[in-house]
């Protein structure tokens, strides 16, 4: 076993880390930047070192820092946790230079899914599903059709140099080709200066859908069935739940295995997912890039198969072989993650600032990773998350009834989170029923401030304003008592214009 | 003690007497009629670092962050910024401004950040909820956008500047 290990990250991750090292016995070391010094997971860890300013590229992104430290406390191995460093195969390559173990996949690994390119001729080669697509510019129209006969409509046409809705033509009917091809190559040349399009298929109802994998250094790999993280804000997850409702069983399967192959195609070793776009239409599923990391939502898949996955992750940079086969495994009941960040619900703007109030939700199959604490000021620096509240439940329902409960138990105040807008997803009709895409937010979510806020009389805001507005004036002695205020306001108005 | 607040874009009066039990709070939506709230002060009472708040028998635990004339109420997961002024306020930004209840004239930045893009440039006549500039904070990029049409005076930051909460980014004028 591991003696010391140094986790390479800040907030709730770091705080996970940290709770698995001491259920292993192992002395855990943490790096803080200089905004970070009053964060919750430089006082649960057994040491901890400032690596420097607040701007993460001067502090939690210096590999170079952060092995220093390492050597100075005489760790065994790091931990990257996730985003920072955990995908730089340049570090793991110092660290293994330096005789520390770096606890996660190897550089290669890490190298082989990094070009996006590489990695979907990689998948092809080990017979996992990548989005259909011509491979390359498409010249002609005669060049198009074909290529659109062979793989079926729908389709999207798309310049090379588009973006932002520009170029870009979706394909539902035969007789649209010749226009739409047309359109976009014409698009292109007006506005990027480059006529080239190709072709890919149209997924209408998009989902995203990934899969847990696992390796070990002695050649297994194991999936732990999937997540479905549709919901999504600027294209980043904000609800996840396992399993998905909307995966049959026998497509989870195939989704699995596949998942598998594309891990034993690169002998991938440890935690990894495979995240896929599954077209909830034709239940069709395709690559779309693999997660050499741990990811965000691990403990749903912690909570429906039972596995500790930062455990795992350090057994297998132990060197020992995976603690469950694939043939154990069950995917028990039904677990939903929130992310709760600092921001404002409706704009999603960043809402850094002092937490005055906190109260964790608590209660049975409620997990609640956080590291928010009263007094704590949440940095501008990072990411706005500021904790993630798992529930389970036998059911999908249970676990959503559950998850309910915990949110109105969450205190959070002084700064804006997205609570309010996580209960009112949870009670949405597509949620429910589960037919919710990648583009449910955009486009169901447009106009439902009142909603969300529709909860609380708005005379309780107004009541809780002015008898703080009364205090503060009589704590410094503004005139008291205003009995006829129209009249007097006149009054003065009068004096005052003279 | 008479206050006037605004939520939301909505106007109220409101009246506070406190007596030594009795909290007597009075509001009135404009255009609406008086709404009258005699609460015991037991119904509003503190509690650990927030209020519990007893509203027509629904419990509430509310935090209330802000000072002179601007609070942000947090109850439930949800909040509000109410604007709240006394009647002395109430002329004294009515003489200064010529009316209108503190109309912005520059947009500053509410945390610090890079600005990324600006998309306006002095003498533009911006139309409402047009985007004026993009600025990176928390990871992220926000797109701030005009509340109302306005001509840009002054440009007080460039691309890839880094700017302190309560900057001012950019000064308007009437069109």
């Amino acid at each position: 076993m591991f003696k010391k290990v140094l986790i390479a990250n800040r907030g709730e991750i770091a705080i996970r880390v940290t709770r698995a090292c001491r259920e292993l016995g192992i002395h855990s070391v943490v790096v803080f930047s200089d905004a970070d010094r009053d964060s919750l997971h430089v006082f649960l860890a057994d040491e901890a070192y400032n690596i420097g300013p607040a701007p993460s590229i001067e502090s939690y992104l210096r590999g170079d820092k952060i092995l220093e430290v390492a050597k100075k406390a005489g760790v065994d191995a790091i931990h990257p946790g996730y985003g920072f460093l955990s995908e730089n195969a340049e570090f793991v390559r110092e660290c293994i230079a330096a005789g520390i173990t770096f606890i996660g996949p190897t550089p290669e690994n890490m190298d082989a899914m990094g070009d996006k390119l590489a990695a979907k001729a990689l998948m092809k080669k080990a017979n996992v599903p990548t989005v259909p697509g011509s491979d390359g510019s498409v010249e002609t129209l005669e060049q198009a059709q074909t290529i659109i006969k062979e793989m079926g409509l729908p389709v999207i046409i798309k310049a090379s140099a588009g973006g932002g809705g520009k170029g870009m033509r979706v394909v539902r009917d035969e007789e649209e080709i010749e226009s739409a091809f047309r359109a976009c190559r014409s698009e292109g040349q007006n506005y990027f200066a480059d006529p080239t399009v190709y072709i890919e298929k149209f997924i209408s109802d998009p989902k995203h859908i990934e899969i847990q994998v696992f390796g070990d250094t002695h050649g297994n790999i194991i999936h732990l069935f999937e997540r479905e993280c549709s919901v999504q804000r600027r294209h980043q997850k904000i609800i996840e739940e396992s399993p998905s409702p909307s995966v049959p069983p026998e497509v989870r399967n195939k989704m699995g295995e596949a998942a598998v192959r594309a891990a034993k195609q690169i002998n991938y070793i440890g935690a990894g997912t495979i995240e896929f776009i599954f077209d909830n239409t034709t239940k069709q599923f395709y690559f779309m890039e693999m997660n050499t990391r741990l990811q965000v939502e691990h403990p749903i898949t912690e909570a429906v198969t039972g596995v500790d996955l930062v455990k795992e992750q350090i057994f297998v940079a132990l060197g020992r072989p995976l603690s469950v086969k694939q043939s154990d495994l069950r995917q028990k009941g039904h677990a939903i993650e929130v992310r709760i960040c600092a921001e404002d619900p409706v704009t999603y703007k960043p809402s850094p600032g002092l937490i005055r109030a906190c109260r964790h939700p608590q209660g049975p199959f409620v997990r609640c990773d956080s590291y928010a604490y009263p007094g704590y000021e949440v940095p501008i620096y990072y990411d706005p998350m500021v904790a993630k509240v798992i529930t389970w439940g036998d059911t999908r329902t249970e676990a959503i009834g559950r998850m309910e409960r915990a949110l109105s138990e969450f205190i959070l105040s002084g700064i804006k989170s997205n609570i309010v807008l996580h209960k009112t997803i949870l009670k949405h009709p597509k949620f429910l029923d589960g037919t919710y895409t990648t583009q449910f937010l955009e486009k169901n979510f447009e106009v439902i401030e009142p909603e969300m806020f529709k909860y609380v009389n708005d005379h309780v805001f107004l009541i809780a304003a002015a008898v703080t507005a009364f205090n503060d004036r009589k704590a410094k002695d503004v005139r008291q008592y205003n009995v006829y205020p129209n009249w007097k306001r006149l009054g003065r108005k009068m004096q005052l214009r003279l | 003690m008479y206050f006037e607040a605004e939520l939301k874009g909505r106007k109220f009066k409101v009246d506070v007497v406190e007596s030594p039990r009795f909290w007597k709070i009075s509001l009135q939506e404009e255009g609406g009629t008086w709404i009258h709230y005699d609460m015991p002060k037991d119904d509003y009472k503190r509690s650990e670092s927030y209020f519990s708040f007893l509203f027509k028998g629904v419990s509430y635990l509310v935090d209330v962050v802000g000072a002179d004339t601007e609070y942000t109420v947090f109850t439930r997961n949800s909040f509000r910024t109410v604007r709240i002024f006394n009647d002395e306020m109430i002329l004294h930004e009515s003489l200064k401004a010529g009316g209108g209840l503190g109309a912005d004239k520059e947009l500053k930045c509410g945390m610090p950040g890079k600005i990324i893009e600006i998309f306006v440039k002095e003498g533009d006549v911006v139309k409402a909820n047009k985007p004026l500039l993009i600025m990176e904070a928390m990871k992220m990029e926000n797109e701030m956008r005009s509340v109302a049409e306005v001509k840009v005076k002054e440009i007080c930051v460039k691309q890839g500047d880094s700017v302190e909460s309560g900057a001012v980014l950019i000064k308007f004028e009437d069109p």
